[in-house]
């Protein structure tokens, strides 16, 4: 076919190029420095440690709830929930330990008289009141994540199905507890969480934030190369007929896959309830579209199979860049939804180019 | 006076770097019946792929009444009047006999784009009456059966006036009536013109049926001429085509007494009917049957992937209540099944993936299942060693890169790894070239001198009498005969399978 | 029957089955619910939110979905606002409204049938890019209508506009999906891609028509909302894809493929969502209430769908033992769908 004796032309040179860039994992990061450098020059504002503390402090919690979906998708599912367990994880965590709530607001919430009421909530001064929080929040991350997992594996709904019903659903749920408004009045040991340390120099970026975000990757990390599940994670997202076959138990690995997608998404809430010192019903909202975006982009295959943390990490960096760069060039909503679109749209004509060359590269 | 319809010229075909079809030369005259005959994986079911513009030839040509024939879709078969009927039914459940008849081609009222349903009604019900299906046009297929389905697609391809209708195992699914009746409709096509091509595995339908028939040997065209030259046996003598003392290593092993697998009364609706097993150690069983036979379907339910209604299961004298892959592989069995790119392989993982797949927790710490990765990547190695695996770095490496004999044994390792005590293989030599034929058989013989209880299924007589201990004959999911060694004989084994169709 | 094909039956019939057991329920927790003025209520409401589920339902049928139906409707709705605000004459503002919303579905079908993106990807994507274009064109304005544009409120006959558009949409989808070449290829798509292509169907053009028909439907839904309304903010058609998917789903529609009706299917499922939007308001259930039914209305539907579909599967397992005699129910069976 191809007259090999042919010396390479430019134009095929340049095509092998981006053939090959289009297949490097670090093209995303490429691109994160490129646009980094593209935004000092428009505006160099975006160096300054202020910004740089306001980038960091929006990676951590995006980082961590990636994290879960990084998982999902390389089973080749997908978990459109994680916003609304962001929501009502914090909804029900600030319920716990709000040191007052105004009776006017709250008393036709479901949670009056129960969780809430007017010298806070119920476990308002108790020394237990944060730890519980924290725990409940995680738990019910848990439990939702359970739920899409069961109604995936054992009741064969579409994955995308069953999230969106759950994201609904959970939603709203929030939304009813806290009557629309938001639980303020949080202890301040509960906000430091969000918080920077507050040391001056280099490392001032230091936060607890930070160390769950890079704990958790690493955890994962560990998990995805290291161990037995990961292994069985790559497997049912390449093949999942073989995978059962070969002895994995599939139904369990995915109910847990989501367990863990749900556990992220509650684990980002603290964080982020913590910098809003408020429960928020809506707080997961503008998260969705972020969230799969920042993964997608970063290389993980919406198709399975494929998928690792370091990835997740550049494109949860590209995706906070690209918002900040939205918000200090002070562009209008409208057209970061149109942004935001276009990202996801990009990063999966990407995924499907890059599984084309793969399929004639045998 | 030769009347050639249809002619193939060096027609040669690669998949993945694996030879399928080596310089095919072959006329076909009009108006006649072509048997096409060979093992698994000899190149048939690729060769009428390609004259059915379900795959391009590499090189070659076809020529259709002395024209270049280069179809790149099968639409363009169905233009020159080629009609493929294949072994996967092609019809939409979920619609009528007429619509499935006409899906590409509706007939429509005049002028307006709407269906004439009562034009194409009338039509389904000729097409209908030529293959003397007694059904009205607007059942939906779901409600048909398997024979019944069969039909249709025979209509299907007399409905657009097809000169060339290609067979492959049509009668798998068939009873016996309507297999009769299938031969009764073929014959009425060649009388009245039509060429046929006819595909089976069934020998004696073969020379029924057949006007000439073509052999196929490892993708070469080996043998091909009138029927009246032919007999079951000189078909198989071509189809093997050496001396079958040498193509097996010399058995090592011997069964032993006591019994690893024992399967009692096992039925399942439409699947199997009271069949009863026992593997003992050491022993290379063999299961032998024709195409849909049920061979496939009883290992499923004995691994645990698909469920039966009756009988029972017992590994080592223990009855087994719940069978399941994972709970199975703790036990100690394997199964290679019969389609390693479905269910066999992680196509695009790496061969070492693959090849740790089944046995990784066996390779890992009790807590966090963290892989001892060196352990892990030594016993893979050695795997490779081992099996002779022809891979550059099988850490890096993907599995789809390998020839079908390197692939089929990533399988195995796979399962070796898992250190079984008992290996069910369906079908290992598939798709496999000669040299690692021999190198499969050797490692199955290696396996079972180890003390392993081997369930061998095959479709091929000479690999089971040159590898099995004893065989088992199953037809229609039934035990029909069971052959010791000394019993071994490849007429006897061949007709005791085809015993159903006889009937 | 055996148990299985009676639990089918069961299945296939459940949208009229549900529809007469919610209609109880309401009618016996307010007797309000049981009027004659409280169902026709219902009926002109379910207009816009009819015809998106038809559109709707010609997706699913493809075994795809349609998540931007809202946007489609939010844009028509906006160009509309602009051009009336303009000055320009209705119908042209109402054509242009219709083009706008279409081209949304243009947009789906390349990304799906040409570029090879997951539905439910590609649609999410247009959801979010297409409200935000929505946006930009009004700038988060809210329009307030003139007058003429309210003749939604005037009936034809003493039926309602908005109910005899969606009528005729309804008859021309169940007259294309019946017999059209088109339509019944559409389901042979959704029962069998890879059989659709080897039998030679064009299923890139098949797939992509569902979508740009789904636009075209859901911008005709924006006009009839806008109409009612009188109105246009920012979020207009919000949710409106979910209510589609619950009605379609609810009505029969499979969310794999090549199962489904518009009539009476589609059309007793929207019926059946909209009783269960006004049931919950006439007992003044909290709105967020009403979501989380919502929710768990599509999600029912939806296990249903997921169990129908199982047990077709198992009851299409080839068998091997064919005996003789062995349930040939063809002979006296009903047509075809």
């Amino acid at each position: 076919m191809t007259a090999l004796a042919q010396e390479p032309t430019p134009a095929i040179r340049l095509r092998a190029l981006g053939r090959r860039l289009l297949m490097s994992e670090y093209l995303i990061l490429y691109l994160c420095i490129a646009l980094f450098g593209l935004l000092f020059l428009i505006e160099p504002k975006t160096a300054s440690p202020y910004n740089i503390k306001n980038l960091l402090s929006n990676i951590w919690p995006l980082l961590v709830v990636a994290i879960g979906q990084t998982f999902v998708l390389i089973i080749a599912g997908i978990d459109l929930s994680q916003g609304s367990v962001i929501s009502v994880t914090s909804v029900l965590g600030a319920a716990f330990i709000a040191q007052s709530a105004n009776p006017i607001i709250f008393s036709k919430s479901p949670l009056w008289g129960s969780l809430l009421s007017e010298g806070g909530g119920v476990l308002n001064g108790s020394p237990l009141g944060i730890p519980v929080a924290l725990a409940v929040m995680l738990v019910v991350g848990l439990a939702i994540g359970a739920f899409n997992g069961i109604a995936v594996a054992f009741w064969r709904i579409p994955a995308f199905m069953v999230t969106l019903v759950t994201s609904m659903f959970f939603g709203a749920f929030a939304i009813l507890l806290a009557k629309s408004e938001n639980i303020i009045d949080l202890p301040d040991s509960f906000s430091a969480i969000g918080d920077s340390f507050g040391i001056n120099g280099a490392l001032q970026f230091l936060s607890i934030a930070m160390f769950i975000a890079l704990g958790l990757a690493v955890i994962a990390h560990f998990i995805l190369r290291r161990t037995v599940f990961g292994r069985w994670l790559y497997g049912i997202g390449t093949n999942g007929r073989a995978a059962v076959v070969s002895g994995v138990p599939v139904r369990k690995v995915i109910v847990l896959t989501y367990m863990f997608s749900g556990f992220c998404a509650a684990l980002a809430s603290i964080i982020y309830t913590s910098r809003v010192q408020q429960g928020r019903p809506t707080l997961g909202e503008p998260f969705l579209l972020d969230i799969i975006a920042a993964v997608v982009i970063g290389g993980t295959s919406l198709a399975g199979g494929r998928g690792k943390i370091l990835w997740t990490i550049f494109g949860v960096i590209f995706l906070t860049l690209l918002s900040n760069a939205l918000s200090l060039l002070n562009v209008a909503y409208f057209y970061v939804a149109i942004v935001k679109g276009s990202v996801i749209l990009f990063a999966a004509l990407i995924d499907v180019a890059r599984r084309r060359i793969a399929l004639q590269a045998v | 006076m030769t009347d050639t319809l249809l002619r193939f010229e060096d027609v040669s075909k690669a998949f993945f770097g694996v030879t399928v079809l080596k310089g095919v030369s072959l006329e076909v005259e009009r108006g006649t019946v072509l048997g096409l005959v060979g093992e698994n994986g000899a190149g048939k079911s690729t060769l009428m792929n390609i004259l059915g513009g379900v795959v391009r030839l590499d090189s070659g040509q076809l020529l259709l009444d002395g024209n270049p024939y280069d179809p790149a879709a099968p639409s363009d078969a169905d233009r020159a009047g080629i009609a493929f009927i294949h072994q996967e039914l092609n019809l939409f459940t979920n619609m009528s006999i007429a619509e499935n008849l006409f899906i590409s081609d509706f007939p429509k009222r005049r002028g307006l784009p709407l269906v004439d349903r009562g034009r194409m009604r009338e039509r389904a019900r000729e097409c209908l009456a030529m293959v003397d299906l007694d059904v009205s046009p607007e059942v939906l297929v779901e409600r048909l059966t398997p024979g019944e389905r069969q039909l249709v697609e025979v209509a299907k391809a007399l409905s657009v006036d097809a000169r060339i209708l290609i067979f492959d195992e049509p009668t798998t699914s068939l009873t016996a009536r309507e297999t009769e009746r299938l031969f009764e409709i073929i014959g009425r096509l060649k009388e009245s013109g039509k060429t046929i091509l006819y595909i089976s595995h069934i020998l004696r339908d073969i020379m029924q049926l057949a006007d000439a028939i073509a052999v196929l040997r490892d993708g070469a065209l080996v043998a091909h001429g009138p029927k009246a030259s032919y007999t079951v046996s000189s078909m198989i003598a071509a189809m093997v085509g050496r001396d079958l003392k040498q193509l097996y290593p010399d058995r090592t092993s011997s069964p032993g007494t006591e019994v690893a697998l024992e399967v009692r009364q096992l039925s399942k609706a439409g699947i199997a009917e009271r069949i009863d097993l026992a593997l003992h150690k050491g022993e290379v069983l063999g299961v032998f049957g024709l195409m849909g036979s049920g061979r496939s379907e009883l290992a499923r339910i004995i691994f645990g992937l698909d469920e039966f209604d009756e009988g029972e299961v017992r590994i080592d004298g223990q009855p087994v209540k719940k069978l399941s892959p994972t709970r199975n592989i703790r036990n100690g069995m394997a199964f290679v099944t019969e389609n390693r790119r479905e269910e066999g392989l992680l196509m695009e993982a790496t061969v070492a993936d693959n090849l740790s797949l089944a046995a990784l927790p066996a390779f890992s710490s009790r807590l966090a299942r963290a892989i001892r990765s060196k352990s892990l990547a030594t016993a893979v190695s050695g795997s490779v060693e081992a099996l002779s695996i022809k891979v550059n770095d099988a850490f890096h490496d993907e599995a789809k890169g390998l020839s079908g004999g390197n692939q089929q044994k990533v399988v195995l390792g796979k399962w070796l790894m898992t250190k079984p005590s008992i290996l069910i293989i369906d079908e290992p030599t598939r798709g496999v070239d000669v040299g690692a034929k021999f190198e499969i058989y050797e490692i199955i013989d290696g396996i079972a001198a180890k003390g392993t209880a081997v369930l061998f299924i095959s479709s091929e007589i000479e690999e089971l009498v040159g590898m099995c201990d004893r065989i088992v004959v199953m037809g229609t999911g039934e035990t029909l005969a069971t052959f010791d060694r000394a019993q071994f004989d490849r007429e006897a084994l061949l007709r005791s399978a085809f015993r159903e169709h006889v009937a | 029957m055996s148990r299985q094909r009676l639990t089918l039956t069961i299945l296939r019939n459940m949208p009229a089955i549900l529809f007469v057991l919610v209609f109880i329920l309401f009618s016996v927790l307010d007797p309000r619910f049981a009027t004659v003025t409280n169902f026709s209520n219902i009926v002109s409401t379910s207009a816009f939110v009819g015809l998106a589920a038809v559109g709707m339902t010609f997706v699913l049928l493809t075994g795809g979905i349609d998540l931007s139906v809202g946007a489609a409707m939010y844009i028509t709705g906006a160009v509309i606002g602009m051009l009336l605000q303009q000055g320009a004459p209705m119908l042209l503002a109402i054509t242009a409204g219709i083009v706008a919303g279409t081209l949304l579905g243009c947009v789906n079908a390349v990304l799906v049938a040409r570029v090879g993106l997951a539905p439910f990807i590609a649609t999410l994507v247009t959801l979010t890019a297409g409200r935000g274009v929505g946006l930009l064109l009004t700038e988060s304005r809210q329009f307030i209508l003139p007058q003429e544009m309210r003749y939604a409120a005037s009936s034809v006959l003493g039926i309602p506009l908005p109910v005899l558009v969606f009528g005729v949409v309804v008859v021309v989808a169940v007259a294309f999906l019946r017999y059209s070449a088109t339509g019944r290829q559409i389901y042979a798509l959704g029962n069998d891609a890879e059989a659709a292509r080897k039998a030679g169907l064009n299923t890139r053009r098949l797939t992509a028509s569902v979508y740009i028909i789904s636009g075209f439907c859901a911008s005709l839904a924006g006009v009839i909302l806008v109409s009612q309304q009188g109105s246009i903010s920012a979020g207009l058609g919000q949710g409106v894809e979910f209510k589609a998917i619950a009605a379609a789903v609810l009505g029969g529609t499979s969310l794999f493929g090549g199962v489904g009706k518009v009539f009476p299917g589609t059309v007793i499922g929207v019926l059946l969502v909209q009783m269960i939007s006004t049931g919950l308001v006439y007992l003044q259930v909290d709105l967020y209430l009403q979501e989380m039914v919502a929710a768990s209305v599509i999600f029912f539907a939806v296990v249903i769908d997921a169990q129908r579909t199982r047990i077709l599967g198992k009851l299409e397992r080839r068998n091997i033992r064919v005996e003789k005699g062995l349930g040939r129910e063809a002979a006296a069976l009903p047509a075809s769908p």
